[in-house]
C-alpha cells in the first residue's frame, strides 16, 4: 500500500472516530466530579459538584423499558405499563374498590397494598435533579420521602446501564442553563423565615435543622395533600439533588420545570425564593445519627408451624412478588415470572410446596431457600436481614434486601421465620 | 365443486348451531334477550379441596375432587389449569392410599368407578393413571421439585419404579429440595430398604421435623 494512502485512511479512521465522540457526546451529559463534603462554616456552593454521567441516552431508554420503570413511575419517555403490572394504578382500583373481584377478596388485599399508591413521577427530572445524584441515587437508592412507604428498589443495574439510564432521564427533560442564578449573597436567616411562613413543614420535614412548623391547611386530609405529603422529600437532601440554577425557580413556580408535580407555587419574589433555596441547600446541618440494623432475635422457644408464617409473614408480604404462577393468570409476580429487569426466579412463596421448592440462580439452577450461607443465615432471612441492613445504609451487595423496596420487616416477623427454618419448618 | 360447497354449508351450518349453543344459557328480560352467565363453582370447589389437602387430608380433598369432576380420569391436565390442580391432588392422594381411595361414603355409587381399588387390577390401574397424571404434570411443569417429590411417591408404590423414584429423591435431598414430609417417608422408607438404614433414619428425622403429626413418617393416615 502507497504511503499516502495509509496515511489518508490513518486520518479518514481518525475523523470517523472522532466523529463518532462528537455523536456520543450528544446524548451524553459529562463526566461525574468527585463530590465535595458540605462544612458546616463554608457550606461548599452545590453548583461544584454539578457534574453528568456519561451514558447513551438510547440504551438507557431500552433499560428502562427492560427495568420496567413504568411500572411503577410516570414520567420515563414510556408509556405506563399495562394496568394489570401497574403497581399504583392497580392498587388505587383496589383501594377504591373498581378493581373487579369479589368484594371480600378486595377488602382483604386493601390492608396489603394501603401504603402502596404512589410513586414520584419522573416528569422533568433531567431539569430538577443533578445527573450525578441520580447517579449515585440509582447505585445506591436510599429513603428521601420519609412519608413514603415503599422506596427505589436496588435493581440489578451494573455502573454503565445506570449512567446510560441517566443519559435517558436528562435528554427527556435537559437541563436549561442559567448562569445567573448564583446563590451568593443570599440571606439564608430570611430564607428559614420564609420556610417557616409559608408552611413549608407541612408537608417536608427538615432533617438536620430546627424542625420546621407546620401551618393549618384547608387541604388536610384531602387526597391530594396525602399525596403531597408522602411525596415530599426530607428537605436534608434537596443540596445532593437540586440542580442549584434551578432551586429559585423550584421554589416559585414548580410547575415550570415538572408540570405534574403536587407542590404548589410558593408566591415568593425572585429574591425572596433565592433566600429560601440558599438556607435549604446552603444552611449547615447536624449530622444524622447512624443508623444500626435492628438487632436479630434469637429463635423462639414455642414451636413455629408454616400456617403462622404464613399468615403473619409470606402470605402477607412476600406473596405479592413471590406469587403461584397458576393462579394469577400466569402471572405469579416480578419475583416468580420475572419483572424489574430480574429473571423468572420460579419463587413462589404462597404455599408449603412453593417455599420448600425453592428458586432458580442467575444460571438457571435450583436451589433451596433454606441453604445457608457462608455466616450459617438461611438465605430466605438473609434477605429479610439485608433489608434491614439497607435501611440503615448499610447494602449487602451479595444479598437483595427483601422485600424489595419495601419497610423491612420487624425483627420479631423475622425470628418468626428463622425459629420456623431452624426447628425443621413443620408444616 | 358441488362436494366443496356442500361441505362449505355444513361447516357453516355447523358453525351456527355451535354459537347457538353457546349462547343457549340465557332468558328473555323485558324484550331483551340476555345471556347467563354459567359460574363454574368447581373454581372454589378445587380451591378448598386444595385447602383440605394442605391440612393432610388427602382422602377428603380426592372425595371432593372426584364429585365435581367424575370423569377426572380421562381429562388431560394442561398447563395452568383447573384439571392440572384437580387431577394432582387426586394422583397422590390415590398413590398415598396406595391406589385404593376409601371414598365409599363421600362419592356417591355412579362416580366411584375403580376408584376404592376393590380389586389388585383396580389398584394397579389406579396407580399407573397416578404416575402417568403425574409425569404429564412433570413434563409442563419443568424443574418444580413439588411435583418430582409428589412424582416420586407414586412411582415408589410400583415395584418396578421404586429405583427411578429413589433416585429422584436422592437428587432433590442433596439441595434440600424434597417439598414434602411425605416425600421424606418414601425416601426412608427406600433407603431403608436398600439397606441404607443411617441414611433412612436421616430421613425419617427430616420427615419428622416437617410433618404436623408423626404418623405421617411412620404409616398410614388420611
Amino acid at each position: 500500500m502507497a504511503p499516502f494512502v495509509r496515511t489518508w485512511m490513518l486520518a479518514l479512521a481518525l475523523l470517523v472516530a472522532l466523529s463518532g465522540c462528537e455523536q456520543r457526546r450528544e446524548h451524553t451529559v459529562g463526566a461525574p466530579a468527585a463530590p465535595k463534603k458540605p462544612s458546616a462554616k463554608t457550606p461548599a456552593p452545590p453548583s461544584s459538584r454539578v457534574q453528568a454521567a456519561v451514558g447513551d441516552a438510547q440504551r438507557g431508554r431500552r433499560l428502562v423499558e427492560q427495568f420496567e420503570c413504568n411500572r411503577c413511575h410516570d414520567g420515563t419517555g414510556l408509556q405506563a405499563a399495562a394496568f394489570e403490572k401497574h403497581c399504583v394504578r392497580c392498587h388505587e382500583d383496589i383501594w377504591q374498590g373498581k378493581f373487579r373481584a369479589r368484594t371480600a377478596a378486595g377488602d382483604n388485599w386493601k390492608d396489603h397494598i394501603a401504603h402502596v399508591r404512589v410513586a414520584p413521577s419522573l416528569e422533568g427530572v433531567g431539569r430538577r435533579l443533578r445527573p450525578d445524584y441520580i447517579e449515585s441515587f440509582l447505585r445506591d437508592p436510599h429513603d428521601v420521602r420519609p412519608a413514603l412507604a415503599p422506596s427505589m428498589p436496588r435493581l440489578a443495574l451494573n455502573a454503565e446501564q445506570v449512567r446510560d439510564v441517566v443519559a435517558h432521564l436528562v435528554t427527556l427533560a435537559p437541563a436549561v442553563s442559567r448562569p445567573d442564578r448564583s446563590l451568593e449573597g443570599a440571606d439564608l436567616e430570611h430564607g428559614r423565615q420564609l420556610l417557616e411562613e409559608k408552611g413549608c413543614g407541612s408537608c417536608h420535614s427538615f432533617s438536620g435543622v430546627a424542625a420546621l412548623p407546620t401551618r393549618p391547611n384547608p387541604d388536610a386530609g384531602s387526597e391530594q395533600q396525602r399525596r403531597a405529603v408522602q411525596l415530599a422529600p426530607d428537605l436534608r437532601y434537596a443540596r445532593d439533588r437540586l440542580r442549584l440554577e434551578n432551586a429559585a425557580l423550584w421554589i416559585m413556580d414548580p410547575r415550570s420545570l415538572k408540570s405534574d408535580t403536587l407542590m404548589p407555587a410558593s408566591g415568593l419574589t425572585r429574591d425572596e425564593a433565592r433566600d429560601v433555596a440558599a438556607y435549604v441547600l446552603e444552611t449547615p446541618l447536624a449530622p444524622a445519627a447512624p443508623r444500626q440494623p435492628p438487632r436479630r432475635l434469637p429463635p423462639l422457644d414455642r414451636r413455629v408451624g408454616f400456617v403462622e408464617v404464613q399468615e403473619r409473614v409470606l402470605g402477607r408480604t412476600c406473596g405479592h412478588c413471590h406469587g403461584n404462577a397458576d393462579r394469577a393468570l400466569g402471572d405469579g409476580g416480578p419475583g416468580n415470572t420475572g419483572g424489574f429487569g430480574f429473571a423468572p426466579r420460579r419463587l413462589d412463596l404462597t404455599s408449603y410446596g412453593g417455599v420448600a421448592s425453592g428458586l432458580l440462580d442467575d444460571r438457571g439452577e435450583r436451589h433451596s431457600v433454606f441453604d445457608k450461607l457462608e455466616d450459617g443465615t438461611p438465605r430466605l432471612v438473609a434477605a429479610l436481614l439485608a433489608r434491614q441492613a439497607e435501611e440503615a445504609g448499610k447494602p449487602n451487595p451479595a444479598v437483595r434486601g427483601m422485600p424489595l423496596g419495601l419497610p423491612s420487616l420487624p425483627s420479631e416477623d423475622i425470628q418468626l421465620v428463622d425459629t420456623w427454618i431452624a426447628q425443621g419448618r413443620p408444616r | 365443486m358441488t362436494i366443496r360447497r356442500t361441505l362449505a354449508r355444513t361447516i357453516a351450518l355447523a358453525a351456527a348451531l355451535g354459537s347457538v349453543g353457546i349462547v343457549a344459557d340465557a332468558h328473555a328480560c323485558g324484550d331483551a334477550w340476555v345471556p347467563e352467565i354459567q359460574i363454574d363453582y368447581r373454581i372454589d370447589g378445587i380451591a378448598r379441596a386444595e385447602k383440605t389437602y394442605g391440612k393432610g387430608r388427602h382422602v377428603a380433598a380426592a372425595a371432593s375432587v372426584i364429585r365435581m369432576m367424575p370423569h377426572a380420569k380421562n381429562l388431560e391436565p394442561k398447563k395452568s389449569t383447573l384439571v392440572e390442580r384437580a387431577v394432582r391432588m387426586l394422583a397422590v392422594a390415590t398413590a398415598r392410599e396406595n391406589g385404593a381411595l376409601p371414598v365409599a361414603r363421600e362419592v356417591p355409587r355412579y362416580a366411584q368407578g375403580s376408584w376404592l381399588g376393590k380389586t389388585p387390577e383396580d389398584r394397579a390401574k389406579n396407580l399407573a393413571w397416578a404416575i402417568e397424571t403425574l409425569r404429564k404434570i412433570d413434563g409442563i411443569k419443568k424443574d418444580d421439585p413439588a411435583v418430582k417429590t409428589d412424582l416420586a411417591e407414586a412411582l415408589a408404590k410400583v415395584d418396578a419404579h421404586r429405583a427411578e423414584a429413589r433416585s429422584l429423591l436422592e437428587a432433590l435431598s442433596k439441595k434440600d429440595l424434597v417439598a414434602t414430609p411425605e416425600g421424606y417417608a418414601v425416601l426412608a422408607e427406600l433407603r431403608s430398604s436398600g439397606g441404607d438404614a443411617a441414611g433412612g433414619k436421616l430421613a425419617l428425622t427430616r420427615c419428622e421435623a416437617m410433618a404436623k403429626e408423626a404418623a405421617v413418617c411412620h404409616g398410614r393416615r388420611s
